[in-house]
């Protein structure tokens, strides 16, 4: 003992003052008293005794309510008083009631449901969520973008043409190309997909955009919009990751990715309606292979091609939508060339739409 | 080996005694997903505390893992739901085209954290210290810290406005302005330390980017650049020139450590040895070469270990505090009661969640 010489007495804290006493303890049944040389405590119920970590051999007790009251023994408590005792408290609540192998394997069974509902949760939710709510929600986020919807006569019949073949049951609410420079379409709550003029100056024809529109609208079909928001909102509760950065939140927004499997099955579904619609996938293959290679006429833009970082181009996919187009078969184009005329001109002739992010850095 | 019989303080663990709480601590906190860390920080607590001695008797830690989990909950609470909904306000108002607005209540949002940060810097102090028993009797401090939250704001940002020439003084002041706030059983803290003792050391920062030009003249040297039109050529072979320019790179982040941790080694000094309590004073004895060793101690056991030595740092942090602090003068057990301060009901929860924990 290095704290003076060895005691068999008890030694004690009132919690008023510092002072250490060594008083004798008188023991009842339910309860004790301390007795010092000129004074006298207690009664103290063995109830209200907590039990405290003891080091170096040590046994210490506290009381409940008696902030800085303790009574302890430089080795184990007689015989007589350890009786009545509680058991110290070592890994903290219940776990020291069950063992620490099975808190562990409790809490590992536990942590594993968190998780895989964590990650599968958005996917069963979303699909609640009432469409009005839905559409609140987008018409809050989206509005009118800041004025930078392209609209022309022609332009705006164009686009109705290619809506009309690619969602004829109309479960897009509102499909705008906006005039922003980048190689970007995005499907928003509430069934929104905004084109991105950049993406559409990139395209070589109609059908290459209805290839990108129709998995757009996948996306919306299946309400994946829903589920990657709540997704992302989940992943911010849980990396905490607040930050007073603008730029983050557009970014974080336009490459909202929704899975694997959610970008395969918006790829079928694209083909699917494409088929229906009569026009060729192969334009959409062709596309990508050019995306991907990152040709000079994409050039300045391939900086900002958010679409493709979401949506990356294995050949897998792209093989996909080139198998899917019938040799042989006749198609129709999307686009007559003086509507497709119409469409890619759009934004530069509409004299009204804002230009660019004002927003970007 | 201090020698015990002379030093007012002493620690007594021994790391053999302290794995199976770290490791149980980190099993439970992984089966968890982190919950448990709180209760995880008091079991350590717990023994560091138990293991110290103050003259003739151990401290004691009070504190639990619940308050601090409540602690947690209520930041999250508070700020965390807000701050999503700020983020995502924040992200409709850009797409609308109110970008001003959106960056308007970024900036809000950052002043908010900012003060924050300060108020948790306080109530970290002012909850160990009610956490603290010594003789039975505890620390703390009725003051919430608020103005320490306005003065933590200004006065950083002074610093800062300086090129941070200012950053000993706000340090310093800012050390002294917790502490005499805070107080242990009757008595209140003095704090007085000096900026000016620890001005010089600081000063260094100022000597880095020359020697960062030097470096980089030698990295060009060795392997090969061309600097303001000049083409350096090197002659050495590439491999070679790799290892070397690995070593600079390297060497320029240990000296940036070394110069910030031989001015942390001066202000800790000088901080506790200004600071008293009534008849008490205490000294901190760790030199420049005493902190390095502990850092480099650090690196080398979270390394050696590939990671899961990191467990045992709030071990080594502590025994190294203990080790060196030192006490003297007279304390009169009679006059040493118990503290009339208000406990905080919640542990460290700010601090936790803007993760700007210290030792």
């Amino acid at each position: 003992m290095e704290e003076g010489t060895p005691d068999i007495r008890p030694w004690h804290y009132d919690g008023r003052n510092a002072c250490r006493w060594h008083p004798r303890i008188a023991i009842a049944d339910d309860s004790f008293r301390l007795i010092g040389e000129d004074w006298e405590s207690g009664p103290y119920l063995w109830a209200d005794l907590i039990a405290l970590d003891g080091t170096g051999g040590r046994s210490i007790y506290g009381l409940k309510d008696e902030s800085g009251w303790r009574l302890g023994f430089d080795g184990p408590p007689p015989s007589d008083f350890a009786a009545h005792l509680p058991k110290p408290a070592r890994y903290g609540g219940w776990i020291d009631g069950v063992g620490l192998t099975r808190a562990v394997a409790a809490f590992a069974v536990v942590a594993a449901a968190v998780i895989y509902i964590g990650v599968e949760a958005p996917g069963w939710i979303a699909p609640l969520v009432p469409r009005s709510w839905e559409e609140k929600l987008g018409e809050a986020m989206v509005g009118d973008f800041g004025g930078r919807f392209c609209r022309t006569p022609q332009g705006v019949k164009a686009l109705d043409t290619l809506i009309a073949k690619m969602d004829p049951d109309a479960d897009a609410r509102a499909i705008e190309i906006a005039n922003v420079p980048m190689v970007n379409a995005v499907a928003l709550p509430g069934g929104r997909i905004i084109l991105f003029d950049g993406l559409i100056q990139a395209a070589a024809s109609g059908d290459e955009v209805a290839g990108v529109l129709g998995h757009e609208l996948g996306h919306v079909r299946h309400r994946d919009t829903m589920a990657g928001l709540m997704r992302q909102l989940g992943l911010s509760v849980v990396l905490g990751g607040f930050s007073g950065d603008v730029g983050g939140y557009v970014n974080g927004l336009l490459s909202l990715s929704y899975g694997r499997d959610a970008e395969a099955r918006a790829d079928v579904a694209s083909i699917a309606t494409m088929k229906a619609a009569n026009i060729s996938p192969a334009d959409t293959a062709q596309f990508f292979a050019r995306m991907s290679k990152g040709e000079p006429e994409a050039g300045r833009m391939a900086q900002a091609m958010t679409w493709l970082s979401s949506h990356p181009l294995s050949t897998k996919r792209r093989a996909l939508f080139a198998g899917s187009a019938v040799k042989g078969h006749r198609y129709a184009p999307a686009l007559s060339p003086s509507e497709w005329q119409a469409l890619r001109t759009m934004c530069k002739s509409d004299p009204t739409v804002k230009s660019g992010w004002g927003w970007q850095r | 080996m201090q020698d015990e019989q002379h030093s007012a303080f002493a620690f007594h663990g021994s790391w053999r005694e302290y794995a199976p709480i770290a490791f149980t601590n980190l099993l439970l906190t992984i089966v968890t997903l982190g919950i448990y860390r709180f209760w995880a920080t008091t079991r350590t607590r717990r023994y560091l505390w138990a293991q110290t001695r103050f003259i003739d008797d151990r401290l004691e830690w009070t504190g639990t893992g619940k308050e601090l989990f409540v602690g947690f909950l209520l930041v999250l609470l508070l700020f965390g739901i807000p701050f999503i909904f700020l983020q995502f306000g924040a992200q409709a108002l850009v797409f609308q085209g109110y970008p001003g607005v959106a960056a308007a209540l970024g900036f809000v949002a950052f002043l908010a954290i900012f003060y924050l940060t300060g108020i948790a810097r306080y109530r970290a102090l002012r909850y160990r210290l009610s956490r603290t028993f010594w003789h039975g009797i505890r620390g703390g401090s009725d003051n919430q810290g608020w103005g320490f939250g306005l003065s933590y704001m200004w006065k950083t940002f002074v610093s800062y406005l300086t090129l941070g020439l200012l950053i000993p003084w706000s340090m310093m002041s800012l050390w002294n302005q917790r502490w005499r706030a805070m107080s242990f059983g009757p008595f209140a803290f003095a704090a007085d330390g000096s900026a000016r003792v620890t001005f010089k050391r600081f000063l260094l920062f100022y000597l880095a980017p020359i020697l960062f030009l030097l470096m980089g003249i030698a990295v060009a040297s060795v392997t090969g650049a061309a600097m303001g039109g000049v083409f350096v050529q090197s002659s050495l072979p590439p491999v070679l020139q790799i290892v070397v320019f690995f070593v600079i790179v390297l060497g320029v982040y240990v000296l940036l450590g070394m110069i910030a941790l031989a001015y942390y080694s001066a202000f800790i000094r000088e901080a506790i040895s200004k600071l008293t309590l009534e008849d008490l004073s205490f000294t901190f004895e760790a030199g420049t070469d005493e902190w390095l060793k502990l850092i480099f101690g650090d690196i080398a056991l979270v390394v050696g270990t590939l990671g899961i030595g990191a467990i045992f740092l709030s071990y080594r942090h502590w025994a190294f505090f203990i080790r060196h602090m030192e006490a003297t003068g007279e304390i009169d057990l009679n006059r040493l009661t118990q503290s009339t301060t208000r406990t905080p009901g919640q542990g460290e929860g700010l601090l936790d969640a803007f993760d700007v924990g210290a030792i």
